[in-house]
């Protein structure tokens, strides 16, 4: 079992300029949940990453200013759109998709007017 | 069921499982064959039929509009009577209104070549002869704001066959842009917002340029809001007047149903409520036109042609068509105005009912204003609603300045609010309960006396049509050329109020 995920994170609709103005990342993200992360840490198999996990890891560790832009309650704020693999993430299960090494995910916030 | 009665905290996941968030399926509800990409208000659709579906609303809510005289049953070839000027703001939504007007209009004859009827066929006729694509900079208003025209200028440049017409917001004070846009110039005009809307016609203060009288009139607004209300304004006139310059027919703007929803609920609960008819759809005609039945005499008619497009749509679309949008510079305190939090929660409510959204807009297009019209704002040049500043009267609280607070030299004044519209003379003079409180500041403030927009000043010379007396005409009281009594309010001593009502009061 590989310990980390490869995956391709792109940022669109302004929402790169929270991170560091850059719209592609490929990143390594650890292939399950951080005992520290899961509330009910009494349970022995690990969970496997999916993209509730990645949204903290990347509030954690790219997101360079202004969290409350990108997450609200645990989620990406409203008025981000998630795309998994070309796909809307609301057909894979929004935050529980698990990931797969290869995954690319996309976040475009639509709150840039009209 | 009998889960229901376990302990909450160890069952939490169990109790609450998840709702899904699409009907049926997740094969595409059009073809029916290949699998979905995107979730559209519980539907589903695939990519392929998602770049069909938006272009054809698109179409839907443009085509119906653009030739001057209805069509009949039988739908005639679109003949426009003038060119198309598309408003641009950088953001989503225009990004996505540029883009698919190039692709419908632009490369359409190209497109129609391999289709019957050969190529002098008035199908392969481009349906434009000019698309001009305008975009209003509001950098000016707020010192240090990025300027993004030449952003927006490169963005629309990438699109062959539209050109770029850049504005800036100061230009609503300034007499050599209204004389560029074929109007003739007058006299400044001013109003002191204390006095409800009274103005002080010829003696306004001298604001050296422009950029002074513009951050003048939107730092003397009563609040936050109001400014963000202005600057719409504002931007909306500038539209329509670079639109009669440049013999554009049809002016049509970014806005998505997102976006318009939160524009009508954010209007009406500022008192825009008259005119929801006009956010919908407006035909604006120039000053001194006619409204005209059969022939074209430089009206404009104003068209959201994304109404029908949430903002999730245009992200989607956008990414798959990898457009440029260039985003909005953020204004000082928008989020706490009455717009950002209509948008927070808006936005919000998307998120978890996207068919309310659409609902909102759908309901309030059905909605018809009670009473009639009378003349149109001189501010915003949309329709003034008979009799609203009687209604206002009756039921408002109201404060009055004393005359000390008015310059000695601007003291001859004259009631202006009957010329603007509720919203409009609301956006002036409307303070919030903050604003009212008093402050601990020893220095009262300066008095609130703003230049108005040229069109407004332009709009109360034709009322006064001698423009070189109209100033006495105003201090004796004098006759406007409309026939219309001129109501003055003032404040009232102690005793001259006892006096009025003296009969009425009981002796204690």
């Amino acid at each position: 079992m590989a310990a980390t995920l490869n995956l391709k994170v792109e940022f669109g609709g302004g929402l790169e300029l929270l991170f560091d103005n850059v719209r592609s990342h490929r990143i390594a993200l650890p292939a399950h949940v951080p005992s520290s992360r899961v509330p009910d840490s009494g349970s022995r198999t690990p969970r496997p990453a999916n993209i509730t996990f990645l949204i903290h890891w990347l509030k954690d560790n790219l997101l360079k200013e202004r969290a409350e832009l990108f997450v609200e309650n645990e989620t990406v704020r409203p008025g981000i759109l998630v795309l998994v693999n070309d796909t809307d993430w609301e057909l894979e299960g929004e935050g529980d998709y698990e990931l797969k090494s290869g995954d690319e995910i996309v976040f475009i916030s639509t709150l840039h007017g009209g | 069921m009998s889960e229901s009665c376990g302990n909450p905290t160890v069952e939490s996941e169990a109790l609450m499982p998840k709702k899904i968030r699409f009907d049926r399926s997740t094969t595409c509800v059009k073809c029916k064959e290949q699998r979905g990409c995107l979730v559209i208000r519980h539907a589903v659709y695939c990519k392929d039929c998602f770049s069909a579906l938006l272009p054809t609303r698109f179409r839907k809510a443009l085509e119906p509009h653009i030739n001057h005289a209805p069509d009949g049953p039988r739908r005639r070839a679109l003949r426009p009577a003038g060119n198309l000027l598309l408003g641009v703001s950088g953001g989503l939504g225009s990004a996505v209104l540029l883009d698919v007007v190039h692709r419908t209009y632009t490369t359409r004859a190209v497109a129609c070549d391999g289709v019957k009827g050969g190529r002098e066929h008035p199908r392969g006729q481009k349906v434009w002869s000019t698309i001009r694509a305008a975009y209003v900079e509001v950098a000016g208003a707020f010192p240090g704001m990025k300027d993004r025209t030449e952003e927006v200028g490169e963005a629309v440049k990438r699109y062959e066959g539209i050109e770029f017409v850049p504005l800036r917001l100061e230009a609503a004070f300034d007499p050599a842009w209204w004389a560029r846009v074929g109007q003739t110039s007058t006299a400044d005009v001013s109003v002191d917002l204390n006095a409800e809307g009274t103005s002080l016609l010829a003696d306004s203060p001298s604001a050296s340029t422009p950029l002074d009288s513009l951050r003048n009139y939107l730092g003397r607004l009563p609040t936050p809001t109001a400014v963000q209300v202005a600057i719409a304004k504002l931007i909306r006139v500038l539209l329509l007047y670079t639109a009669h310059a440049t013999s554009s027919s049809h002016v049509l703007l970014g806005t998505s149903l997102t976006s318009l929803s939160i524009s009508l609920i954010s209007s009406i609960s500022q008192g825009g409520g008259f005119n929801v008819p006009q956010t919908m759809y407006e035909e604006w005609f120039p000053p001194g036109a006619e409204r005209a039945t059969e022939s074209w005499r430089g009206e404009v008619r104003v068209i959201r042609p994304l109404r029908d497009v949430g903002t999730k749509e245009c992200a989607a679309w956008a990414w798959w068509h990898a457009l440029v949008v260039v985003g909005k510079e953020r204004r000082p305190a928008a989020a706490q105005t009455i717009d950002g939090l209509t948008r927070d929660f808006i936005v919000g409510l998307e998120k978890d009912f996207p068919s309310t959204v659409s609902a909102i807009s759908k309901t309030v297009g059905k909605l018809a204003p009670k009473g009639g019209t009378c003349g149109r704002c001189i501010l915003c040049e949309l329709p003034v609603q008979t009799d609203a500043h009687e209604w206002r009267a009756r039921i408002s609280i109201r404060t009055r300045s004393t005359q000390s607070d008015v310059p000695a030299t601007l003291a001859s004044s004259v009631a202006l609010a009957p010329l603007f519209c509720y919203a409009c003379h609301t956006t002036l003079t409307s303070r919030s309960s903050r604003s009212v409180a008093p402050t601990k500041a020893s220095a009262p403030p300066p008095p609130p006396i703003v230049q108005l927009p040229v069109w407004a000043a332009a709009a109360l010379s034709r009322l006064y049509s001698d423009t070189a007396t109209e100033a006495e005409e105003i201090r004796t009281g004098g006759d406007r050329n409309v026939g219309e009594e001129v109501w003055k309010t003032r404040k009232l001593g102690e005793d001259e109020m006892r006096a009025a009502v003296g009969e009425f009061l009981f002796d204690t």
